[in-house]
């Protein structure tokens, strides 16, 4: 490892910049959050005092209630992730390593749902909900959601990369689809799948116009929701706006860093084992 | 559209049924007769407007304990508001809405809504008490279809301490005021790169349906969309209007006079805070929020919202929204939901709202109450704002169209095109009244 270390302060030379120009649009948002109202349109990086008052608003108004919105979100991207964890496996492993009749009939239908934005579809889904009522629920905010295209074709692809043959020495010693699933494709592919955890994780918490739609009540209502409370067209107060998005950021932030970890650990176990 | 989302509906609900999962009807009916009468309210106030808002509905709560009870419900901006009613609107999802101005006719066509007229001859309701001014803007037919709630119209607001070093005293009136005036106030770094420019304004559709009220001209046919029939094609072509409004863009940006500070308003609010243009145009609404983010960096004056010509002889009418009754066929919530409308529109009420959100007091009686007079007498501007709206008449309300928000993104993406130097005066208007028009096309097609 010695022989890397000059390379190592290059890349951290190389990097530090980099990383200030990447992180200076959210530092600034933090600046501006803590800003004296005043200061904001002068043009200045920093504030010249520190006030938390924004902070404190957004967390204590009842109107506001982040922290509920906090655990709203979290209940609903986590419940999400771990679905889409569990489906999209269950699916890609049929589709990788399984045979059946029209499996490439069925697998280029699942494909053809990726074509169609969501957008299209969010009316219909919208009166499905409705029709079930099912309005106003974590239901609402976590079913639709719990298995996606991509996820089953991400992993779809990755199961492909695997022999055949692991599969069918396995089927020869009499294990079952399901423990093979569990105990020998899950664990070689948890880069796939912890990539997968943290996409949806993070597309789930910064969705808008679905939450919105299928929630009335402050009971069920997630964090980006949050943030438009705290804008209006005619009334902006774009420091305790810039709050929300803080206090927004920070949670999803952390767990990307912790996921990332895990990324990197189980990069680093398909390469030995593999 | 809509008659896409009733089938789908039809389809989902005969659907459910088969499948003996329950509907959210049944949850609706379940209002017990004895305790109060449960009304749900829409609507699309954020910041410090939605927490004016909040404290509305809970003084009503309060008042009218035991008897009515409303939950106010935040429902994103007005287009995400706007887009979730156009979504459930046949579902009655709830028994008041607040809609932004331009979704008025589309909400008058939908079949969703009592007009609030309906209510007012039953119990005689003394509607003079409105501002005849904002309420001719929901008014068709002589028929009001929505309460007023918040109002406002555009102004000028003008850096007053810059205007005083430029040694002029007077307010403009007009774009040739504008243009003069522009010529003291800009000032020029010694590499030639402008600092300030005199005036400076966002490209905003609602600006332009203003200027055609104040030459007193209509936007769009059939007696500007509020007739019997809704408008089928812009009228602002063959008036005239477009063109000289076009033009008077187009003068501004090739003399230097302005920048082209993008659609929107929030570039020309930044600037105009920031000291980089001395005057603009916004919302009279805004005034709050301008003062609080100008500090003490300079006086902040207003005036009325300039006219393209001198000799225009209109007014302007009032942009913002209005609480909508929609029709719940249950008879006891809609007169409890009347008695609601009724409260937030007295004169306590609207003053209070005033003093919190900057938006017109919708009732007169509003004006003489305390809280109004502290309000007016700590921000003397807001005067300038009421004068302006009692200068103006009913039939300069603007005009009502169901493509609306269409329409004025049409009308930016090619003042935006001006500004790029891709299309003169008049292709700009061509092409921006044959897709206006396309717009109202396709949407009668569907939907008469």
């Amino acid at each position: 490892m010695r022989e890397h270390k000059p390379w190592n302060v290059k890349l951290l030379l190389l990097n530090i910049p980099l990383l200030s120009i990447i992180l200076v649009p959210l530092l600034y948002t933090f600046a501006i959050s803590v800003m004296p109202a005043d200061e904001i349109y002068q043009s200045r990086l920093l504030p010249s005092a520190i006030s938390w008052a924004n902070y404190i608003q957004a967390f204590t108004n009842p109107y506001y209630n982040f922290l509920r919105m906090i655990l709203n979100s979290f209940i609903v991207s986590v419940s999400v992730m771990l679905g889409q964890m569990i489906t999209c496996s269950l699916a890609a492993f049929a589709f990788a390593f399984l045979e059946f009749k029209g499996k490439r009939v069925l697998f280029l239908l699942v494909l053809a749902t990726m074509m169609v934005p969501g957008e299209v579809t969010i009316v219909a889904n919208y009166l499905t909900i409705s029709g079930w009522g099912m309005l106003d629920s974590y239901s609402a905010l976590i079913i639709p959601y719990l298995t996606s295209a991509m996820g089953i074709f991400l992993l779809r692809q990755y199961y492909l990369t695997f022999a055949k043959e692991l599969h069918e020495a396995a089927m020869l010693d009499g294990c079952s689809d399901l423990r093979f699933l569990l105990s020998i494709v899950i664990p070689l592919s948890k880069p796939a799948l912890g990539a997968l955890g943290a996409y949806e994780f993070l597309m789930t918490w910064n969705q808008y116009l679905w939450p919105l739609l299928v929630t009335n009540s402050k009971q069920f209502r997630t964090v980006q929701i949050g943030i438009s409370m705290l804008y209006d067209v005619d009334a902006e107060s774009l420091g305790l706006m810039m709050a929300g998005v803080v206090i927004v950021v920070v949670p999803s932030l952390s767990i990307f860093v912790f996921l990332n970890k895990q990324l990197i650990n189980g990069l680093m176990a398909g390469a030995v084992k593999g | 559209m809509r008659k896409w989302y009733l089938l789908a509906m039809v389809a989902v609900l005969s659907a459910s049924m088969v499948f003996g999962a329950g509907s959210s009807e049944t949850v609706t009916q379940a209002a017990a007769p004895s305790g109060p009468v449960e009304l749900t309210f829409w609507h699309a106030m954020g910041g410090v407007n939605g927490e004016a808002m909040n404290q509305l509905v809970d003084k009503f709560n309060q008042d009218y304990q035991g008897k009515i009870h409303v939950t106010a419900q935040y429902q994103g901006s007005y287009d995400d508001e706007f887009s979730k009613i156009q979504a459930s609107g046949g579902n009655y999802p709830c028994d008041i809405i607040q809609v932004y101005d331009i979704g008025t006719r589309y909400m008058i066509d939908s079949g969703w809504i009592t007009p609030v007229q309906t209510f007012i001859n039953k119990t005689k309701y003394d509607v003079s008490q409105i501002e005849p001014n904002i309420a001719a803007y929901y008014t068709v037919d002589g028929t009001l279809y929505s309460m007023p709630f918040n109002s406002s119209t555009p102004i000028l607001y003008y850096n007053k301490t810059a205007l005083q070093e430029a040694g002029i005293t007077d307010v403009p009136k007009n774009f040739d005021d504008i243009i003069a005036m522009s010529a003291k106030l800009k000032q020029t770094n010694a590499d030639g790169t402008v600092k300030r420019y005199g005036f400076g304004m966002g490209n905003y559709g609602w600006f332009f349906e203003q200027w055609i009220g104040k030459m007193g001209k209509q936007y769009a046919n059939n007696n500007n969309g509020r007739g019997a029939k809704p408008a089928t094609a812009v009228a602002f072509d063959s008036n005239g209007a477009g063109l000289q409004i076009v033009q008077t863009w187009e003068k501004l940006l090739s003399s230097g006079v302005m920048p082209y500070l993008n659609q929107g308003n929030n570039d020309a609010k930044a600037a105009f805070i920031s000291g980089d243009i001395a005057m603009t145009l916004e919302s009279t609404a805004a005034l709050k929020s301008l003062l609080t983010n100008i500090g003490d960096k300079f006086e902040l004056g207003v005036a009325y919202f300039p006219s393209i010509n001198k000799d225009d002889i209109g007014g302007v009418s009032v942009g913002g929204g209005s609480l909508w009754m929609m029709d719940t066929k249950d008879q006891a919530r809609m007169d409890a939901t009347w008695e609601f409308l009724k409260y937030m529109v007295n004169p306590e009420n609207q003053a209070f709202w005033n003093s919190k959100t900057g938006y017109f007091p919708v009732t007169v009686a509003a004006q003489s109450t305390q809280t109004f007079k502290d309000n007016v007498a700590k921000y003397p501007q807001f005067q300038v704002a009421l004068d302006q709206l009692h200068a103006s008449k009913p039939q300069y309300a603007g005009a009502l169209l169901s493509v609306f928000s269409q329409a004025r993104q049409i009308n930016q993406e090619y003042i935006a095109r001006l500004a790029n130097k891709e299309l003169n005066a008049q292709q700009t208007l061509d092409g921006m009244v044959k897709e206006i028009n396309k717009a109202i096309e396709n949407y009668n097609l569907v939907n008469y």
